[in-house]
């Protein structure tokens, strides 16, 4: 009756398996699908083609969907993320089947790894579908030298929203409330972020409640990288700043999350 | 070595003490059935077994593990059906079995076995969200078994259940005695306690009141049987021979009613009476106590209905 010591590679193999049977599951749901998935890209193209002859007049004349593409780009990767995994926490939590999963072998930092792998594979996912979209479909240019602000921008910022995604669970008091928490925590902070037309012309007040977030601070950070003008290798240092803070705070949060909903006192 | 073994087990909420000095054994292979009202602390004292919850105070071994500290091991060799718990509404059952089954490492059933086991052959391929209530409970223990596990952890299994349903529910469960499994169950059926069980523990108010074979609890065995008939007009009590009973009366619909240690002299005596004098005894019927009568007897819950739902709501809001 000994047991095979579970090593590392197993576990490791386990979230792996995790993240495709998460990744059936989600794409099978098509309300979910659509509402973190779908709705983005059906914005980029109503968006885009609404306002793609327009050139930003604060902005030297940068067209529209230069700035409109990465910034329905970051509007995405929180959906994906974000709205995603808070709102499929919720449910699970209150269907019990987190208590069912800390009754199995699997470790609950591997299913943790699982759900935040496929909601990261989800997001890539977007990210492609967007950029190939905005390329093929609007002319986006795409820019080889800032490359990596633009990866660090779309790392940093999905790590901060995934880990706010799970963290903010605990602040939702029932599933059915998921969505109404999620959009207000989020929705507002699109308008006065520069998602959906630039900041530009906004009372400095405004601005500057609006930079405190990470939902500016990843727009801004992905709309710097694909700015033609943008020299250098476009790494916006105060906006990853701000995301990293948020980070922080994201695992931070989502920590107490993991450790608190199956703990009594 | 037993399968579980627990002394003087405490838990306390706070000021509340839900589980207080609890002990008992279950042998391998045995069915031990722990029964009680709602908030007399069973989900409390299973959940700890379980590992989901922490002790306050005693000593805890299950399968010569502490679930508090040994969860992992402990996991790979037990499985639990608890109350209403959800699974991922967007698999199918086939794929809910393979998935699960992937956590074990030692051992595990192919999801054929076990669709097999608990028949959902036709619903392999329905995602757990369009099954109906008893095939998800069904799904529910399929999923316990997935690890092969040595003991079984069943958490009210058949609430819910129509009357052909548990009973099917029972001839599952006493496959998996077949099996040599052990089996910890929670109920607060009677009859689901007297049929399944080896081993009954009476809980109240978060002790063990009483404890032993449903044939033998609470003194069963040892209680009076009671004779009831309803004598013709003309005739009465007095007329009767002797016969060895501890009290006799009647009730309020007018029967006589006997209750004797002796039944079987004690019916001879009568329908002897009876025959001898041309004696017709109406509704002559002789019965012993119920598991449901000592147990409401000893849970001081004579009238149905009469418990406190609200002190269990209290529990589990604490136990959050």
């Amino acid at each position: 009756m000994t047991a095979a010591a579970p090593s590392l590679r197993r576990d490791l193999v386990l979230a792996a398996w995790q993240v495709r049977y998460e990744q059936r599951a989600f794409w099978r749901n098509r309300a979910r699908a659509f509402f973190a998935f779908l709705m983005p890209i059906m914005f980029l193209v109503i968006f885009a083609s609404i306002f793609g002859k327009n050139t930003i007049s604060t902005r030297e004349g940068l067209p529209y969907n230069d700035f409109f593409v990465p910034g329905i780009l970051a509007y995405g990767v929180i959906a994906t993320t974000f709205f995603n995994i808070a709102i499929s926490t919720a449910i699970l939590r209150d269907a019990g089947v987190l208590k069912r999963m800390q009754g199995t072998p699997l470790p609950r930092w591997a299913y943790v790894a699982g759900r935040i792998g496929s909601a990261s594979v989800t997001t890539l996912t977007m990210t492609v579908l967007t950029l190939a979209i905005g390329r093929v479909g609007y002319g986006v240019h795409l820019r080889g030298p800032t490359l990596a602000g633009f990866a660090i921008a779309l790392v940093l910022g999905s790590a901060c929203f995934t880990t706010l995604g799970i963290g903010i669970v605990r602040f939702i008091k029932n599933a059915d409330a998921a969505p109404a928490v999620i959009n207000v925590a989020i929705l507002p902070l699109t308008f006065i972020s520069g998602i959906w037309f630039t900041t530009d012309n906004q009372p400095a007040w405004l601005r500057h409640i609006a930079e405190i977030f990470p939902v500016h601070a990843l727009a801004d950070a992905l709309q710097y990288a694909f700015n033609p003008r943008t020299a250098g290798p476009g790494i916006n240092g105060t906006d990853v700043r701000t995301l990293a803070i948020w980070l922080v705070v994201g695992i931070f949060l989502m920590v107490r999350f993991l450790r608190q909903p199956l703990r009594e006192e | 070595m037993n399968a579980i073994e627990v002394s003087d087990l405490g838990k306390r909420y706070g000021e509340l003490e839900a589980v207080r000095g609890v002990s008992f054994t279950v042998g391998i292979g045995e069915v031990f059935c722990l029964l009680g009202p709602n908030g007399a602390g069973k989900t409390t004292t299973t959940e700890i077994l379980e590992g989901y919850r922490k002790r306050s105070s005693g000593e805890v071994s299950v399968l010569g593990l502490d679930p508090a500290t040994g969860a992992r091991e402990l996991r790979e060799r037990v499985g639990i059906v608890l109350q209403a718990c959800g699974v991922q509404n967007d698999l199918t059952v086939g794929e809910l079995l393979e998935m699960y089954g992937r956590y074990h490492h030692h051992r595990r059933r192919t999801p054929a076995e076990l669709i097999d086991l608990v028949e959902l052959d036709a619903k392999r391929d329905t995602r757990a969200a369009n099954l109906s209530g008893g095939q998800r409970r069904r799904l529910d223990l399929a999923l316990a078994l997935v690890g092969d596990p040595d003991l079984v952890f069943l958490d009210e299994p058949t609430t819910g259940f129509d009357p052909q349903a548990r009973r099917h529910a029972w001839l599952t469960i006493r496959t998996l005695c077949e099996l040599g499994k052990t089996i910890f169950l929670t109920t607060h059926f009677m009859d689901e306690a007297q049929t399944l069980a080896d081993r009954v523990a009476v809980m109240r108010s978060g002790e063990i009141i009483a404890l032993g074979r449903p044939d033998e609890l609470g003194g069963r065995d040892g209680r009076p049987t009671e004779i009831r008939f309803e004598l013709p007009s003309g005739r009465s009590l007095e007329e009767l021979p002797e016969i060895p009973a501890l009290e006799r009366g009647s009730d309020d619909r007018g029967a006589v009613v006997i209750r004797t240690t002796e039944p079987v002299l004690a019916t001879a005596r009568i329908t002897a009476w009876a025959l001898d004098h041309d004696v017709t005894l109406e509704r002559f019927s002789v019965t012993q106590p119920t598991l449901e009568d000592v147990y409401l007897e000893l849970t001081g819950e004579s009238e149905p209905g009469e418990g406190e739902p609200g002190e269990s709501d209290q529990l589990e809001t604490l136990a959050r």
